[in-house]
């Protein structure tokens, strides 16, 4: 093994030798700079692996050759070798990325850069309390040259303001290390711990002036203003390194000093650290210059990691665990975001729009945002499940709620930017020239965080348990995103099919899951069949579909509460990039992704007190939970997020409506079943017997209805094909969930029947629609008119789907209606039921506007010449109603095994439907579809056999041939009585339909907005005010602790 | 019963109801007409209507959709017909009324309500769309007060099957739903006014404003059927009516009269009341026959 001491000579001695070339021998001396740091990278990291295998112990160094305090003690253990290596892996890209910074300023600020690696390495490994005092100025000072590497106004003051900030703090570092050896005696960390110095008040300030120099390096929430404006000013590349290099360094140092106080340090880190971080995420949310956000987010990482470090104690073993993940993803998503945006040069969010043009770009600037959040399969996500179980094992709920508060805080302005990026106009005018060197380094920043991922799931605790093969699937997909699309469509196509014949035996025996299971991949295949249609590449669209369905599926294989978890975020995640794809969806993708993670954290939450004393993580823990009210109602409050049930239901319309034409029924149709399975599962397991869980039923029911209601009513009012169908889906969601909160048999028997009924019209609906607005390019239904000669195909579905959605007879939706009525009866439930079906009569309002705007009425002349819906639209179409049709005929396929299923589970023993062939009859009342699907078909067949004999000579006028009071109509457009058609029932019962619950989350939104927007008043940009920032949070910490 | 025997009864009661429903039209309208001070058509003029139109020789046919209009609006007519018993007590009468139920018959009101709807539309008439628009918007609040009255009296006789309903009323007027349910009689006595399309809830069809609404663009055969259709129609949601909540009939002559009672209701009150706007009508349903709808379902929970 190499001796460590040789990496702090190599860089010096480099650094020094450096500084003897001219201008000539710059790619010389940059090669030799290169390599200096390479040389510190690979001594490293060599004694990492042995360190971290056992092979080798920790390393004491004595420079001179003799004991402290006359050499200064260095030491090289595990976690030593760990920081030490990320910071100098982090040094070697960074300096590849500054090479043409370092050409334009000359070798001597590649000098700086080596001292500040140098340095970094000595903060890391010394034992020596002045000796860090020493190296600590020595990082600075580099860091304050670099800074200048920027030439400009800006960076010049925010160099000086730092200068200044880290001179006061140094100044308290000073004075605290004076004092402490003026009572210790020493000033070599591991003599004071051995030696049992009491514990006077003298040493314990002295300790604090340290600890919290350190603290201060930090940047705590609010003193930290200098750093802001640093991150903002400096170098993207440089900002990299103060980002991930320095706080990763300043933050092992405060692990390393936390021993030597007597004082309890930790409670404070923890309030320190959890207020950082909500408190600098909660002011990034109005920050619109890019390095600065990302500095606050920074900020707020570091926080957590604060917190993280003060709740040590509560972590026990999992502590390292936990740490590291959260420091590995903040460690290589922030210095790879710094980089992107030193690649790009746009320092306002909005025109990170430019990352388009380069793929792999916006993919790892994605990659990155999503590591930073924690998503799975990334580390955070690991490290944020293992930390919030184990605070909920010390019933630490406030800091689970701070910590999820803040994650989410987070996620508001890393998704808004995400959209930018993805969505916002991009000026085309402004070259870009993406420099390779500056590529490489986020590159292998993103190859080694796909790595971390695959190690942290192998580490973590349950993570050996997931089925990583969706996983790998997706990761092809991205790899062959060359390919054209009807070749990845017929890959993606036949692995789910292959996939779905693999499952089928694990699940044939469970009715439930097959049903969802079902509707999952039958749905999917079905609407990936519409993706034919699309040509060219359709880059970026399949391996986000993939996501969405192995989510999907993962949910029905979950075993355990961790399973469930991961497959709900990447179910999310796959659906959200679905949804953005739409052209105007960027502001509906983010209240999507909003509300998915608030509801998402619930559901963390809810699971994470379900787990409070318990050994195993299985979905049964859900059954024994000791906080059964609150478990249960988080966990349904964010299954509700996914129902879109009402008050959590403003994202819907919008996602669903702009998603492309083949997105919207995978989100409408299917996606929509996640959060349903969800809560049945949830009720099968909560056990519905008790008091408090029948309140909670109680209220959920109510919702049901209300929802059912609200959702029609502003169906009936939309103008747009689409919205309608997608507040259509808010008022269905609704039914569902008002049948799921009866608890009896013929309840969820409704629910079930009403939850596959509404996958098969929804998606009838949604590929229909979409097929005629791919022909006519517009949503607005009083544009269209008179479609039925050009898409008669598109009709009859259409018509098929309004029938079985309204509950007209024969169709099955009319089982869904039946069933319904004796649910109600059975449970009393008569008010709640009178919504539901005054909901299901306005149905009919909206099912005929959207029929007769679009196929019926006046053609609009420049619509003459439209073909039918594509081909590959009208297949999947089909294959529904067949399957509208099968179900319509024989209810019995899925009724008698659903019921079947019910009765054997423990929780509704007794059926209360009987079959006889094909009637079921209960107590109330009976229904045969197939008898009722035979006699209206003879009959109807009779009467227009009838009909036909006698008007059998009857002339084809067109439709503007019509009878006008002896004028002629004007022109079709105002001949088409179509938009606001319903006026009169605004007039009635308009007022029901004010959007109150926009108008709540709007205002919600304002005021956070505000709050943050006077918040960040405090950063004046003024260095005096920062000093007075940093001194006061002294003085306030000082007297809490004193 | 084998099923020929009872496809030969079905007709045979079709035609029955057929021509009541015709000839009831006549009584009323001549009602009407005495009223207004006028002379009125003569009590056969349906029947006549009904042949010149079937005889008209030219037609038009404006679409597909168009022309099955009329089919699904007949259909729906013939439909309810086919799922109601109309005898109490007789096999022979009551039609295909086991394949569903009460709620059956419920929903299969729309089916003939949509597909005239959709024909209508395709006539491309804008009072066609506008008479549908008003239609179904009335209907939404007729709906709620005859809802509450459904779920009333099946919790009363705890069945929804209509056969059963009537016999539990057998034995004298004491018995009839009329009397041992009130509140729910009069909550679907109230609905029954707009579901009858009498002033004052004839806004649909509102001949003044909007000729005829939505059969503006039907005539000859396609208005024959629909003729016929609403010759069924009116007696058999009568019949509806009268097995619900006033004993049924055990002949065939109690049920001509208790149908024409019923119906007579709705044209009586529409002689006194002028007409509402669809935005007056739904809030009056959403209030009065409301609450009583409310209140009839109240005195079986408490």
């Amino acid at each position: 093994m190499v001796n460590p001491i040789y990496i702090i000579a190599v860089l010096l001695g480099t650094a020094f030798l450096l500084g003897l070339f001219r201008k000539k021998g710059f790619e010389f001396g940059m090669a030799l700079g290169m390599l200096a740091i390479a040389f510190a990278a690979v001594i490293s990291v060599h004694w990492f692996i042995h360190l971290y295998s056992g092979t080798e112990g920790g390393l004491n160094i004595y420079t001179a050759g003799s004991k402290p305090p006359f050499s200064i003690n260095l030491f090289m253990g595990v976690e030593e070798s760990f920081f030490m290596s990320a910071i100098n892996i982090l040094g070697l890209l960074g300096f590849i990325y500054l090479f043409r910074a370092f050409r334009e300023q000359g070798l001597k600020s590649s000098v700086l850069f080596l001292v500040l690696i140098m340095g970094m390495n000595v903060l890391i490994m010394s034992r020596d309390i002045f000796n860090l005092f020493v190296f600590l100025e020595i990082v600075s000072i580099a860091l304050a040259g670099l800074i200048y590497l920027k030439r400009g106004k800006e960076s010049a003051a925010a160099g000086f303001k730092y200068l200044i900030a880290i001179g006061v703090i140094s100044a308290m570092l000073l004075i605290g290390i004076s004092f402490f050896y003026l009572f210790a005696g020493t000033l070599n960390i591991d003599d004071y711990l051995q030696s049992n110095t009491l514990p006077v008040k003298g040493i314990s300030v002295a300790i604090f002036l340290m600890l919290i120099a350190i603290l201060l390096e930090l940047k705590p929430f609010p003193a930290n203003g200098w750093a802001l404006d640093v991150y903002e000013a400096a170098h993207p590349g440089i900002s990299a390194m103060i980002s991930s290099g320095t706080a990763t360094a300043s933050i092992f140092l405060l692990y390393k000093l936390l021993p030597l106080s007597s004082l309890d340090w930790l409670p404070y880190l923890t309030v320190i650290g959890a207020v950082t971080f909500v408190g600098s995420n909660l002011l990034g949310i109005v920050q619109k210059n890019s390095n600065r956000l990302l500095g606050y987010s920074s900020i707020g990482q570091i926080g957590l990691m604060i917190a993280i470090i003060g709740l040590a104690p509560r972590l026990g073993d999992h502590f390292n665990f936990i740490f590291v993940s959260i420091f590995i993803s903040h460690f290589l998503a922030k210095a790879g975001l710094f980089w992107i945006s030193g690649i790009i040069m746009r320092s306002n969010i909005r025109e990170w729009s430019v990352l388009r043009r380069n793929r792999l770009s916006l993919f790892m600037f994605g990659l990155f945002i999503l590591m930073l959040i924690g998503f799975p399969p990334f580390p955070s996500f690991y490290g944020k499940w293992q930390l919030v179980m184990d605070l909920a094992q010390h019933k630490s709920f406030v800091w689970i709620a701070v910590i999820l508060a803040g994650s989410f805080i987070e996620g508001i302005y890393l998704f808004r930017w995400f959209g930018y990026a993805m969505k916002e106009q991009d000026d085309e005018e402004k070259k870009i020239i993406f420099q390779w060197e500056k590529l490489i380094p986020p590159i292998v920043f993103s190859v080694l965080a796909l790595g971390a991922s695959y190690y942290t799931n192998n580490l973590s605790l349950l993570g050996p348990t997931l089925n990583l093969i969706p996983i790998y699937f997706i990761l092809a997909l991205f790899v062959l995103d060359f390919l054209p699309a009807f070749v990845k469509n017929s890959l993606v196509i036949a692995g789910m099919i292959i996939y779905s014949v693999l499952l089928y035996p694990s699940i044939a025996d469970d009715t439930l899951r097959l049903i969802f299971g079902g509707i999952f991949m039958v749905g999917g295949v079905l609407t990936l069949f519409a993706g034919y249609s699309e040509k060219g590449k359709r880059e970026g669209f399949f391996p986000f579909a993939v996501m969405m369905y192995a989510g999907l599926i993962g949910l029905i294989q979950a075993e355990n509460l961790f399973q469930f978890f991961f497959s709900w975020e990447i179910m999310t995640l796959g659906s959200y990039i679905l949804i953005i794809r739409g052209k105007k969806s960027m502001k509906h993708a983010l209240n999507y992704m909003l509300f998915s993670l608030g509801g998402a954290y619930l559901i963390f939450i809810g699971f994470a007190l379900s787990h409070i004393g318990q050994v195993t993580f299985d979905l049964q823990t859900l059954s024994s939970t000791i906080l059964p009210g609150w478990t249960y109602t988080l966990i349904a409050i964010g299954f509700l997020t996914k129902t879109a049930a009402i008050g959590l239901h403003i994202w819907l319309p919008g996602a669903h409506a702009e998603a492309e034409s083949d997105v919207s029924p995978m989100v409408s149709g299917i996606l929509l079943k996640a959060g349903v399975f969800g809560l049945v599962l949830l009720f099968l397991l909560m056990g519905a017997e008790q008091a408090e869980q029948k309140n909670l039923l109680y209220i959920l029911g109510w919702l049901g209805a209300i929802t059912a209601l609200g959702g029609n009513l502003m169906a009936v009012f939309q103008e747009d094909a689409k919205r309608l169908l997608a507040y259509s889906s808010v008022g269905n969601l609704g039914y569902i969930l008002f049948a799921l909160a009866f608890v009896t048999h013929v309840g969820w028997m409704t629910a079930l029947t009403y939850s596959v009924n509404h996958f098969l019209f929804k998606t009838l609906l949604f590929l229909a629609i979409g097929g005629v607005v791919m022909r006519v390019k517009t949503h607005n239904m009083y544009e269209m008119g008179g479609l039925i000669k050009q898409m008669p195909l598109s009709f009859i579905a259409v018509l098929i789907g309004i029938i079985t959605l309204a509950g007209i007879p024969p169709l099955a939706g009319y089982g869904g209606k039946w069933l319904f009525y004796n649910a109600v009866l059975s449970k009393g439930w008569y008010f709640q039921g009178m919504f539901i079906f005054f909901a299901g009569t306005i149905a009919f309002l909206y099912c005929f506007k959207l029929i007769y705007s679009v196929f019926l009425g006046q053609p609009k002349d420049k619509f003459r010449q439209v073909k039918e819906a594509p081909v590959w639209y009208l297949i999947p179409q089909i294959i529904l109603i067949i399957g509208i049709m099968v179900f319509s005929a024989r209810p019995d396929l899925l009724l008698k095994p659903v019921g079947t299923m019910l009765s054997q589970s423990n929780y509704f023993p007794t059926d209360p439907l009987n079959w006889e062939n094909v009637t079921a009859s209960t107590d109330l009342g009976y229904w045969s579809g197939y008898k009722i699907m035979l006699v209206i078909g003879v009959m109807f067949i009779i009467l227009l056999s009838w009909l036909l004999l006698m008007s059998r000579k009857a002339q084809k006028i067109k439709q503007f041939n019509i009878v006008y009071a002896g004028e002629r109509p004007f022109k079709p457009e105002t001949t088409h009585f179509s938009h606001n058609m319903f006026s009169h029932f605004y007039k009635a019962l308009g007022f029901l339909s004010i959007p109150v619950v926009s108008a709540f989350w709007n205002g919600l939104n304002s005021v956070t907005h505000s709050m943050a927007e006077n918040t960040r008043k405090i950063y004046s940009g003024n260095g005096q005010t920062y000093i007075v920032h940093i001194m006061l949070y002294i003085i306030i910490i000082y007297m809490l602790m004193f | 019963m084998n099923i020929f025997p009872r496809i030969v009864f079905v007709l045979l009661g079709l035609f029955i109801v057929l021509n009541w429903g015709l000839i009831m039209a006549g009584i009323i309208r001549k009602i009407i007409a005495r009223l207004g001070m006028r002379r009125g058509i003569k009590v056969f003029q349906p029947y006549i209507n009904l042949i010149k139109n079937y005889s008209i020789r030219s037609q038009l046919s404006h679409g597909v959709m168009f022309y099955l209009g009329p089919v699904f609006r007949l259909s729906g007519g013939v439909g309810i017909f086919l799922f109601m018993p109309l005898i109490y007590g007789s096999d022979y009468w009551s039609n295909f009324s086991f394949t569903g139920d009460l709620i059956l018959i419920t929903y299969f009101m729309f089916f003939g309500m949509l597909g005239m709807a959709l024909g209508a539309g395709e006539g491309g008439h804008p009072y066609s769309a506008i008479g549908i628009s008003r239609g179904l918007a009335q209907f939404t609040a007729i709906e709620v007060p005859m809802t509450l009255a459904i779920l009333s009296i099946a919790i009363q006789y705890q069945t929804l099957s209509i056969s059963e309903i009537v016999a539990a009323q057998q034995g004298g007027i004491q018995n009839w739903t009329m009397v041992t349910n009130p509140l729910a009689t009069i909550a679907a006595m109230l609905s029954f006014l707009g579901a009858m399309g009498h002033s004052p809830f004839n806004v649909v069809m509102a001949p003044q404003e909007n000729p005829v609404g939505p059969p503006t663009e039907y005539h000859g055969t396609f208005l024959g059927v629909l003729q016929t259709n609403r010759a069924i129609l009116h007696v058999i949601e009568a019949v509806l009516y009268m097995n619900l909540f006033f004993g049924g009939a055990s002949n065939w002559g109690v049920l001509i009269i208790k149908t024409f009672l019923i119906y007579f209701w709705s044209v009586f009150v529409g002689m006194v009341f002028p007409r509402f706007r669809v935005d007056q009508s739904i809030p009056w349903f959403l209030k009065i026959p409301l609450v009583i709808g409310i209140a009839a379902i109240v005195v079986f929970i408490i």
